[in-house]
Order: C-alpha cells, then sequence, then structure tokens
C-alpha cells in the first residue's frame, strides 16, 4: 500500500500542490484577518509554504546527505546543499521579523488597548 | 578590499559600542560619526582616484557570495556615506538637547541601515540582496517605532507587515530563480535567464516587481509611506527619503537591467512610474500636516526617479541619477529644519509656517523646495528637463503629459508652503540654529546649487555611471571571471 510514494515524482507533485494550498491559505488569512497576531501568523504560514515548496523540490530520496567524509567519493550523487542553507538562514530572518512584529504590537496594546489593523489611526486626527 | 570595508566597518560598530559606551556619554556618539567620516574619505577616494574604479570580490565564483564595485555602485555608496555622515553631524548637535532615548541601541540601528543599503547597492548574489534587504528593513522598522509613542508604534507596525510581505514575494522569486537556473549569483542568472519559458520569466519578474515595489513606494504598493513618515520622528524621515529609498530603487533597476523579460514590461513599468507621481501629487494637494506632505512629495519623486530608470537608455539613467542627487539633498535639508522647527513650535501643521521666525531657515528651505519643483539653476531642474527631454526622444508622450501635470499640481502645493513660509503675521521669538547646523544646511544648499548651476562637474561621472549600470555583458563578464 502506498508504494506510489516512494516515487520521487508523485512527491514533488504533492509537495508543490500542497504547500501552494498553504500559500494561498496563508494570504487569504492576511487579507481577511483584522487581529495583528493572526496577520503574523498568515505571513509566517507563506513563509512556511515557499521554504516547503523549495525544500520538497530540491531534495532526493535517493541522494546522500551532502557530508564529504573519508572514503567519500560520489559527489554527484548528494543533495544539493544550498537551498538547506539558504532556507535555514531565511526561517533565522523570519522568525526575527515575527519576534519583532509580535513584540511591537504588544507595545502598542499597552499603549492604546488596540489590536485591529483597522482600528490603527493615530494619524488621522 | 575597500568595498568589504564600506558594510563591515558600519556592523561591527555595534560590536564595539558596549566599549565605547564605557568612555563616557559621548564615546559613541562622536566613534560613530567618526567611521562614517572614514567611509565618507574612502569614498570620495575611491571616486577621485583612477577612472575605471572596478572592484569585484568574489569567493569561489560562481558558487560563492560576491560584491561588485563599479562606477554607478560608487556613486551611491558615496550619496549613502556623505547623507549619513551629514546626518550624524546634523545630530551631533540635536542631541544637546533632544536626545533619542537609549542611544547607543540608536547609534547601532542608523550604522545597520548605512551597512545594509550600502550593502544592497554593492551585492552581486541575490540571496546576499535578501538578506541586505532584510537587515536595512529590520532597521528601519524600529527606528520608524523609536519613540514608542502609539502613533511611532503604528508606524513601525504598517512598516513592518508591509516589509514582511514583501520579503515573502522576494524569496518566492528567488526560490523560483534558484530552482530553474541552479545559481544566485545575478552574473549566472543572468546569462541563463534569457532561455527559460515566457511563463516563468514572467512569473518571476512579477514576484520581483511585487517584493521590491512595496520598498521602492510605487503605486499601488505604496499606502503605508505616508503613514510611516507621519508617525516616525523627523529626524529619521530624512534617512528614508534621502538612503533607504534610493538603495532600493538602485538594486531594482540594477537586476531589472540584467535581466527584464521583455520590452513589454519596461513600457509597463514607464507607465506605473507616470501613474505614481501623478496619483501621489493628486494626494498630496489636501494635507495639512507637514510631515504627510513631503511623504506625498518624495513618492512623487520617486516615481519621477522610477519612470526616468525604466526608460533603459543612457541619458534617461542620468537624468535619473541627477534627480536621485537632488532629491536626496533637498529632502535632507527639508527634513532637517523640520526637526528644527518641531523642536521649538512642538507641531507638524503647515500653519506653524506662518510663525516661524528664522529667515536663515527659510531661505535654506525655500531653496530646497525651488529645487524639488524643478525650478532652473536649481538641482532639481536638470534632472527633470533630461527626463522629459529622453521621453520625448523615446516617443512616450502620454507619460509626457502626465507628467508635467503632476509637476504642476506639485507646484500648486510648493507654492502654498512658500506662502505660508513668507506669510506676515504674529512671529514667534526668533529660532536658535547653532554653528554645525548651519554649516550641514549651508553644505547641501550649496551643493544644491552647484548642481543647478554647473551641472556639466557633474554631468561626465553620471554618464559613465548610467553606461556602467546599463552595461550588463560587462558587469557579467566581471563578476564571471572573478577579478
Amino acid at each position: 500500500m502506498f508504494e506510489y510514494l516512494n516515487d520521487s515524482t508523485t512527491i514533488k507533485y504533492i509537495v508543490t500542490i500542497g504547500s501552494m494550498a498553504l500559500f494561498f491559505v496563508g494570504l487569504f488569512g492576511l487579507l481577511s484577518q483584522k487581529h495583528f497576531i493572526k496577520i503574523f501568523i498568515s505571513i509566517a504560514t507563506m513563509e512556511t509554504a515557499l521554504f516547503l515548496f523549495f525544500i520538497g523540490n530540491m531534495f532526493n530520496k535517493n541522494f546522500t546527505a551532502p557530508i564529504i567524509s573519508e572514503g567519500f567519493t560520489d559527489i554527484a550523487k548528494m543533495n544539493d546543499p544550498i537551498p538547506h542553507a539558504l532556507i535555514l538562514t531565511a526561517i533565522v530572518i523570519g522568525m526575527a521579523v515575527l519576534a519583532l512584529g509580535v513584540s511591537m504590537s504588544i507595545e502598542y496594546y499597552k499603549l492604546t488597548g488596540n489590536t485591529d489593523i483597522d482600528k490603527m489611526n493615530e494619524m488621522r486626527h | 578590499m575597500s568595498s568589504i570595508l564600506f558594510v563591515a566597518l558600519p556592523l561591527l560598530f555595534g560590536f564595539v559600542t558596549p566599549v565605547l559606551a564605557k568612555l563616557g556619554k559621548d564615546g559613541v556618539a562622536y566613534a560613530s560619526t567618526l567611521m562614517q567620516a572614514f567611509l565618507l574619505y574612502l569614498a570620495f577616494s575611491l571616486l577621485s582616484g583612477d577612472s575605471s574604479h572596478i572592484e569585484v570580490i568574489s569567493i569561489a565564483p560562481p558558487l560563492g557570495i560576491s560584491f561588485t564595485l563599479n562606477s554607478a555602485s560608487l556613486l551611491f555608496v558615496a550619496l549613502f556615506t556623505f547623507m549619513m555622515t551629514l546626518f550624524s553631524l546634523y545630530y551631533l548637535s540635536h542631541r544637546k538637547t533632544d536626545a533619542y532615548k537609549n542611544e547607543t541601541k540608536f547609534f547601532i540601528l542608523i550604522n545597520m541601515l548605512l551597512a545594509a543599503s550600502i550593502g544592497l547597492v554593492l551585492s552581486s548574489d541575490i540571496f546576499n540582496i535578501y538578506v541586505f534587504f532584510e537587515i536595512a528593513g529590520i532597521s528601519a522598522y524600529i527606528l520608524s517605532a523609536y519613540e514608542k509613542t502609539p502613533s511611532a508604534l503604528e508606524a513601525g507596525l504598517k512598516y513592518l507587515i508591509t516589509g514582511a510581505l514583501a520579503s515573502v514575494f522576494l524569496i518566492f522569486a528567488i526560490v523560483l530563480i534558484y530552482m530553474n537556473l541552479g545559481s544566485l549569483n545575478l552574473g549566472v542568472i543572468a546569462q541563463g535567464f534569457e532561455s527559460l519559458a515566457f511563463n516563468t520569466k514572467l512569473l518571476i519578474s512579477l514576484l520581483l516587481l511585487i517584493g521590491f515595489g512595496f520598498k521602492v513606494e510605487i503605486f499601488p504598493l505604496n499606502f503605508w509611506v505616508v503613514d510611516v513618515y507621519q508617525g516616525s520622528s523627523t529626524l529619521i524621515n530624512s534617512l528614508f527619503s534621502a538612503i533607504v529609498v534610493k538603495a532600493y530603487l538602485f538594486v531594482f533597476f540594477h537586476i531589472a537591467y540584467l535581466f527584464l523579460p521583455s520590452a513589454e514590461f519596461s513600457v509597463f513599468l514607464i507607465y506605473l512610474g507616470g501613474l505614481s507621481m501623478l496619483v501621489a501629487e493628486i494626494a498630496g494637494l489636501r494635507q495639512t500636516n507637514l510631515k504627510r506632505l513631503f511623504a506625498y512629495s518624495s513618492l512623487g519623486q520617486v516615481a519621477l526617479i522610477f519612470t526616468a530608470f525604466a526608460l533603459q537608455n543612457r541619458d534617461a539613467i542620468q537624468a535619473a541619477l541627477f534627480i536621485v542627487l537632488a532629491h536626496s539633498i533637498a529632502k535632507a535639508i527639508i527634513f532637517f529644519a523640520l526637526t528644527s522647527i518641531q523642536k521649538e513650535h512642538k507641531s507638524m501643521d503647515i500653519e506653524t509656517l506662518k510663525e516661524l521666525n528664522s529667515p536663515f531657515l527659510r531661505a535654506i528651505m525655500l531653496i530646497a523646495i525651488l529645487s524639488l519643483l524643478g525650478i532652473p539653476l536649481f538641482a532639481g531642474f536638470v534632472g527633470k528637463l533630461l527626463v522629459l527631454k529622453s521621453l520625448a526622444v523615446s516617443g512616450f508622450i502620454g507619460v509626457l503629459v502626465i507628467i508635467i501635470i503632476a509637476s504642476l499640481l506639485e507646484s500648486v502645493y510648493y507654492f502654498k508652503l512658500a506662502g505660508f513660509m513668507f506669510a506676515k503675521g504674529e512671529k514667534r521669538e526668533a529660532l536658535e540654529i547653532d554653528f554645525t547646523q548651519k554649516l550641514v544646511f549651508s553644505l547641501l544648499a550649496f551643493l544644491l546649487l552647484t548642481i543647478g548651476t554647473m551641472p556639466f562637474i557633474f554631468s561626465g561621472f553620471l554618464s559613465e555611471s548610467a553606461s556602467v549600470m546599463l552595461d550588463s555583458s560587462t558587469y557579467i563578464l566581471n563578476l564571471m571571471g572573478g577579478r
């Protein structure tokens, strides 16, 4: 049962469709939600969907981990390390921005008692 | 080695600050200004050195990261270090009475902003561009919310949400580029981009346009800009307007020249720029808050620069570079002057200009406004004339008309401002401006007049920068040669 999941093409289809669905879930959340924290969750969802999309598509099940050890010669059968390094960096940056955003919204809530992005109108009066 | 210094020194400065802070209250402030002045000296010594100034630092091309310093990026590096040094000089005298809280943090942030803006301009690697994009973003969000008042936090939050969204689209573009071309190096991407399927090219270009569109303040992705300008402190706005936008503009068009999918796309960009300018100037007409008004004026000028860059020929890019210089200098004057006014009057309503009692500030602001407006003998005129000329030569008469209408609308509110400045009525007591600030203002105003009356001093170098910016084959060759 489920042998077809071993086929890397099938996995790539699943990853692509699934991650794009997740991306649009995030986009929908961003456009429909008004609460700061929910907006940050939506943005994080969109980012995560892209990370999944990238890693899932660049990963080959039959290849080895990109670690060069003693006696290892088959470099052609190694997974590409760049996507992983790239996504690790992007995750860290995304996390930092998210933390900054949440802390700013907490400060803002303390001062105004407001969590609704539509009611942010300090400038209009 | 020098191009790494421009990025590394301001970033490393952050680590030295705890030690410098022990030296006393002023240690960090003076050290930061000195470091920026050193970078300025470095940039100008490169400018006045031999004519080629090409430096490519590349670790194991095409895989490693690389920096490219050529005439085009050097111009922007020199502009940024110059603006930042003057900002620090102004702040050194401003802080005697109105220092920011936690000044050490403030200096770390402005240096991060400088390093990231320079990094954006120098990077020849699309993932590095993303990293600097985020560093510039994060420091700008914090600077925007620095005063922690409700309006500052609101500005910071709006900036952060749009910035995070922009970076999602940028990552999407980078991911697609890597999946299709297997490289992050701009040279390799530029070589392979032509061979991609049309749909892929279009998707990547649109994602890049959306990602950078938020940051280069182009309609309809610029809804956040005015609120951010109004909520942030006035002094910080000078950095946003003089440095940050210009870095994003440069990097966007730098990428666009290397791999633009088709000629239709650049026509689309030209119309987008014209439309943005018109919308910004129409919205600017009704504003009564000075910061908001100048934010709209920034949007208009940036859209004009965008149009000129999008024309994609040497004369137009030279014109764009002229406006970049004129706009950065004029906006620095305006926001420094507004900071001085706000300190005294505690208000940013347009009516406060009536009570302004400082002939010096009035004269300086008038010079800046006339330059923004594009009156002959002021710096803004040269750029605007050249843009209009190249639009006419390229046959975009529709955009030409739109820009002329937008400029007329612009002149309505600038003349309204000037009217308020010279209105007769009750004045406050004289506004004191100390010597350093006068020096900064005079230097900037002098530069505006110099560019306006003697553009030929600059046109040689700007024209060279423009052709270097447009010449992608030499750029790719230098980058891949790993020299």
